[in-house]
């Protein structure tokens, strides 16, 4: 969990979670987490869903990569974006910390790729999982919230949407 | 009083009845549609008799569906294992329910334990549908679902008990492998340590190490391993100068007291061992003691290098050090210097150094009968301790003059005090 480079307030706080987690839960419920990651990776790799794929990075069941394709009719459309999955021990009451390793232009993703989705904060539910999280977040490309953004010069042009397409396939880096 | 007890004996026996009911049904509920089982809350109260003070808030769904048929004779409907499945799984654990608990108001199914956890440790509300929970009295035992899958899965401890060993075992194995890599790894560890140890001398009366060891400042101990044994002068050898004030390590450097230098006194001065990519060796370097009269260069000398260094380069590098130790000795005799720093610092002119080759001095082992034997010159030193050798400790050499070139070595003029260090 160090490696993941984010607000370092949030990191010790969610850190600190998870260590508390690991303490307090013993390994069985370590255990417990592990086979429902395992689960979701079955049911993922059953699914086929299209326009999104995740998988563990290594051998560590906690940390996975999730890919989003734009979907399509959106001005994302074409565009495939890579994601980091980290996993606390304390889930899935807890929501894993997602966030955007490819660089992501848009009204609710800041530069660090860090989401604004309610749903990965005090909307979270253990029923959400990685394909649902995925699919969220595709969905909240084409329909950002613009009432609250992380991102305002692309809030300020989502009304444009030429003009945002044409921004958004200029800078887009894999 | 008496009307309560018989209030409860009437309580007791319909609830005795509603079980048999259950008991009645349990073979049926496989059949049937799940939902129905559980749905009692919201068919307690149809719509028709709802009373005005409570309305419910009935989906089109729920307000035109009538209730399913009871299936009482033997037809069989198939269930897909897979919708059997989704039906008794537990969507927060992912696993079959256990303990299962009911909401209250949305009717939605977990484990105890999953939903214990989740209202704790988040919203207090329904994880599948936001209803809000107020409370675990939100919540409702269902017994009658825990009994409809053990009724479907009847060896489910059974099964579980055998997963539980399978993840144990699956555990161990895991454990097992990683603690023999681990061992496997500090073998490789204690290995190359031990390497380091043998080829460390406990003492270091000249210790040098040439071709990329780290006296990098001390041209002197370069005998490049790469350099033909035929090239005859080395080109480093002709200007030692460069090495002179370079030569930054105290060094301590043997007092003429023989082969029995090594006997143990002093300890090596602190070593920084940089690991080299190539193999290197260790070898204790002593005259020959029948060849060599008792004062000629009777150093015994400890160098280090690496593994695929012939014997060739080692003489070669003999000739070299001697010949310089010489000069050192004469010059060094007469500034009461260090006899290594002058060596070093003398050798400008080069002259008695472009003679130098491989071929002034033979290098020999003692083999196992106490006999000495000459090595070839194209041998490399790992494959004379491969040979000859075998033991894991310095390798011992013996050098002499050349028979033909005895006279060549000048015997050294005088010797020179303990070594006073500078620089």
């Amino acid at each position: 969990m160090a490696s993941q480079n984010m607000d370092p307030t949030a990191a010790a706080a969610s850190s600190n979670a998870a260590l508390k987690g690991n303490e307090s839960g013993s390994s069985a419920a370590r255990g417990s987490v592990s086979k429902r990651l395992q689960q979701e990776l079955m049911t993922l790799m059953m699914s086929g869903d299209k326009g999104i794929s995740a998988f563990p990075e290594s051998d560590n069941l906690f940390k996975w990569v999730g890919t989003i394709n734009g979907a399509q009719g959106t001005v994302y459309e074409g565009l495939r974006y890579r994601l980091s999955l980290d996993f606390p021990a304390g889930y899935p009451y807890q929501a894993p910390r997602v966030k955007f390793v490819t660089p992501c232009f848009h009204p609710n993703v800041d530069e660090q790729g860090f989401i604004c989705l309610d749903i990965l904060k005090d909307k979270w539910s253990a029923l959400y999982d990685v394909r649902s999280i995925l699919l969220s977040i595709q969905s909240l490309l084409g329909e950002p919230n613009n009432e609250s953004p992380l991102n305002t010069a692309a809030a300020e042009m989502w009304d444009n949407q030429d003009a945002f397409k044409a921004h958004l396939h200029l800078t887009f880096q894999k | 009083m008496f009307a309560s007890r018989a209030a409860r004996k009437y309580s007791d026996t319909k609830r005795k009845r509603t079980a048999t009911n259950h008991d009645n049904h349990q073979d049926l509920y496989l059949c049937i549609n799940i939902d129905w089982l559980v749905e009692p809350a919201a068919m307690a109260a149809p719509v028709n008799i709802q009373t005005p003070s409570k309305t419910w808030e009935l989906s089109l769904y729920e307000l035109h569906r009538s209730p399913q048929e009871a299936i009482m004779d033997g037809t069989e409907v198939a269930v897909s294992p897979r919708s059997l499945h989704s039906e008794l799984m537990c969507p927060i654990c992912l696993d079959m329910l256990k303990n299962t608990m009911t909401t209250k108001e949305c009717l939605h199914r977990f484990c105890s334990d999953c939903i214990v956890t989740a209202l704790r440790s988040g919203n207090k509300e329904c994880p599948t549908c936001r209803k809000k929970l107020v409370s675990r009295r939100s919540l409702r035992r269902d017994s009658n679902f825990d009994a409809l899958i053990s009724k479907i899965y009847p060896s489910r401890d059974e099964y579980e008990a055998h997963q539980r060993r399978v993840l144990e075992r699956l555990n161990r194995m895991h454990n097992n492998e990683a603690l023999s890599s681990s061992i496997e790894e500090g073998l490789r560890q204690q290995a190359r340590y031990r390497n380091h140890r043998v080829k460390k001398p406990t003492q270091e009366s000249d210790n040098t190490t040439f071709s990329g060891g780290e006296d990098n400042g001390d041209a002197r101990s370069h005998l490049s391993h790469d350099s033909a044994p035929s090239h005859t002068p080395h080109p480093r050898g002709q200007t030692p100068s460069e090495a002179g004030p370079s030569q930054k390590r105290p060094r301590v450097s043997d007092d003429g007291s023989g082969p029995e230098a090594d006997s143990g006194s002093r300890t090596p001065p602190p070593r920084r061992h940089k690991e080299g990519p190539a193999l290197e060796i260790e070898l204790v370097f002593r005259p020959h003691p029948q060849l060599v009269q008792g004062q000629d260069y009777n150093q015994t000398r400890y160098v280090k290098t690496t593994a695929n260094a012939t014997v060739d380069h080692l003489s070669k590098y003999l000739a070299l050090r001697i010949a310089l130790e010489d000069r050192g000795r004469e010059e060094g005799g007469t500034a009461g210097e260090d006899r290594e720093a002058g060596g070093t610092g003398g050798g400008e002119e080069g002259s008695g150094l472009s003679n130098i080759s491989e071929k002034q001095y033979t290098i020999y082992i003692m083999t196992r009968g106490g006999q000495f034997s000459t090595l070839n010159g194209s041998l490399t030193l790992e494959l004379v301790n491969e040979k000859y050798w075998k033991v894991r400790k310095p390798l011992e050499l013996y050098y002499a003059p050349t028979k033909d070139q005895q006279q060549a070595p000048q015997p050294p003029q005088q010797k020179s005090p303990p070594p006073q260090k500078e620089g």
